[in-house]
């Protein structure tokens, strides 16, 4: 559902850098989930410790650190530009790029795809920040 | 003048002029810096080696120049053994030499002639391992590693001569009862009954001069001239955008000639399982980066790197960080350091290595950095 969804925007607009917006990226989520984005989830969800994913990065602050407005840190030691559209507005800008980011670090933290539901819970969290 | 000579019976006279005395012991601290870090320090030294062996070369050759046009003692003519000199010497039966005597004269070309070979090898390890300097575009991997067991083992000649040249000093300084070495510091030595008669022979200053300026113009020229030459099979300067961009989000975009084409397609196929992280791409990226890879590739480079990485472990295939050479090579590191801010992982090669983004892995460019606050 995920690539479809990302396929249908694709072709709405070419995968240029900059082919949507935080709000468009939720409204797009919050039609396929069937309900409206919660910041608050948001947060939490990125806060929390999961289980199911691979054993070094249980949560999303293991690279991104507890403040998305700073600057996080992957494992090799490169520094990850922060991920708040208000310090960092090439962030949630690029549906190809935010699909296969949410694609590649939801299955590291949590070994699934994460739902449409909680992606517009994100990506609402990060853009009121 | 000091207690000992004036007590002495003999007058003393000039032997070694100044420039001997300067090349004898620059020669030493050359050769001395050479030897240690060859021998015993590790890549990092490698600046200093490489300095020091030149100076080692120009100093040999400045040398050779003086013997044409020096002072009478400083002269070949003055030394260069002739058998029956050398038979008589062996024999005792020759005269007291004010300058060097045959068997030691033996050992000063022979020196020459190993400080010029090491010179000559070590640019051929420079040229063909390191595919740096005048020899780069020549020379390869496979004859750079034949260049480094010559330079080895006259090296190791040369640590043989140093102690010979050493115990002969010792010997003769006994034997004669005048300390030899303080005759290379002050140029003076006794005057004796029975000397055998020196040649006459005034310094051509100017002339030498000359000569040395001029040679070492045309050894510049020519050193930059094959310098200038573009070496072939080196890795390719411009990383692809798609490459930098995907395979540079997370790490340093590792260069494709460190790792053979098998090492890759492993690589690639497995993306959403990638050293403990998921890092698909999607299937037509991916499809680019793989053939940008390979195409690129280990085998198609005749680099030092490439080379010794290409023989992986067969467990991790794709694995710098677990090939034999780079554990032999980085084994001496302590394991904390590779943890600590600002390095943080033995995969970030680039905290280290200034040049890690070419694939070059030159000695040159290794330096640890400075432990940081996180
Ligand atoms: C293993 C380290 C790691 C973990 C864990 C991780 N991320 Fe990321 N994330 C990254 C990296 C690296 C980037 C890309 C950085 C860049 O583009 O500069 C990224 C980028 C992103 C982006 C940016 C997309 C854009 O528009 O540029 C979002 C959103 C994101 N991550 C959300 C998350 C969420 C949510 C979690 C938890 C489920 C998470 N990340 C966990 C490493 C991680
Ligand atoms: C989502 C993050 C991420 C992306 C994207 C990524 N890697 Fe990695 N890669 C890692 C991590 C984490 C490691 C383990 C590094 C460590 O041990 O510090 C790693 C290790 C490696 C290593 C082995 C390093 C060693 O230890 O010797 C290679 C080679 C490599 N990656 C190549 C690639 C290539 C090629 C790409 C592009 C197709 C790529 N990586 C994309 C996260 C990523
Ligand atoms: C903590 C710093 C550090 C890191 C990180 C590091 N290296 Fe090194 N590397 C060194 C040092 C120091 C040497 C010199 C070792 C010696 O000569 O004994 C060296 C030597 C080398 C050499 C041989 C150079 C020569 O000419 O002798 C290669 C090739 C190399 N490293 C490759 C790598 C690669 C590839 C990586 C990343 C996967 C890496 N290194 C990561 C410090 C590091």
């Amino acid at each position: 559902m995920k690539r479809l969804i990302a396929l249908f925007v694709l072709s709405a607009a070419p995968a240029l850098a900059q082919d949507t917006s935080p709000a468009q990226l939720i409204a797009t989520y919050e039609a396929e989930a069937g309900r409206a984005a919660d910041p608050a989830a948001g947060a939490a969800f990125f806060m929390a410790d999961h289980t199911g994913g691979k054993p070094e990065t249980p949560s999303c602050t293991s690279c991104h650190t507890r403040d998305p407005r700073s600057p996080g840190q992957a494992r090799t030691g490169k520094v990850i530009e922060p991920l708040a559209p208000s310090v960092n507005p090439v962030r949630l800008t690029e549906t190809k790029e935010v699909e296969k980011w949410l694609g590649r670090n939801c299955d590291s933290v949590l070994g699934r795809d994460c739902t449409a539901a909680e992606k517009a819970d994100i990506v609402a969290w990060l853009a009121s920040l | 003048m000091s207690p000992r000579t004036s007590l002495s019976p003999f007058p003393l006279v000039p032997v070694w002029d100044v420039w001997v005395r300067l090349f004898h012991w620059a020669l030493v601290l050359c050769i001395g810096g050479a030897a240690l870090t060859g021998f015993l320090a590790d890549a990092r030294w490698a600046a200093v080696h490489l300095a020091c062996g030149l100076g080692a070369a120009a100093l040999v050759i400045a040398r050779i120049i003086w013997g044409l046009y020096g002072t009478a003692h400083a002269r070949f003519a003055d030394f260069l053994p002739r058998p029956a000199a050398l038979v008589a010497h062996l024999r005792g039966t020759d005269g007291r030499h004010r300058g060097h005597n045959p068997l030691g004269a033996l050992m000063v070309l022979a020196m020459f002639a190993a400080i010029l070979a090491l010179a000559f090898s070590g640019l051929a390890i420079l040229g063909g391992w390191l595919r740096l300097g005048p020899l780069a575009a020549d020379l390869g991997t496979e004859a750079g590693r034949a260049a480094r067991a010559a330079h080895e083992a006259v090296a190791l000649v040369v640590l043989a001569m140093i102690a010979l040249h050493v115990g002969g000093v010792v010997v003769e300084s006994r034997r004669e009862s005048e300390n030899l070495t303080r005759a290379m510091l002050t140029g003076l030595k006794q005057v004796r009954p029975g000397d055998a008669s020196p040649a006459e022979a005034t310094p051509k200053g100017r002339r030498a001069l000359v000569v040395l300026a001029g040679l070492a113009a045309t050894i510049a020229l020519a050193v930059a001239a094959l310098s200038a030459r573009p070496a072939p099979n080196l890795p390719v300067a411009e990383i692809d955008p798609l490459v930098a961009a995907e395979c540079g989000a997370c790490h340093m975009a590792y260069h494709p000639s460190l790792l053979p084409a098998r090492s890759w397609k492993q690589l690639m196929a497995g993306l959403d399982d990638h050293f403990g992280e998921n890092a698909w791409v999607d299937a037509g990226d991916a499809a680019e980066i793989e053939a940008w890879l390979t195409a690129h590739s280990a085998e198609t480079v005749d680099t030092a790197p490439a080379r010794i990485f290409a023989r992986t472990d067969p467990e991790a295939p794709a694995t710098l960080t677990e090939a034999p050479a780079w554990k032999r090579l980085h084994g001496d590191l302590p394991d904390a350091l590779f943890d600590r801010a600002p390095i943080f992982s033995r995969a970030n090669c680039a905290a280290c290595h200034a040049d890690a983004a070419t694939g070059r892995f030159s000695p040159f460019a290794i330096s640890i950095p400075k432990e940081t606050a996180e």
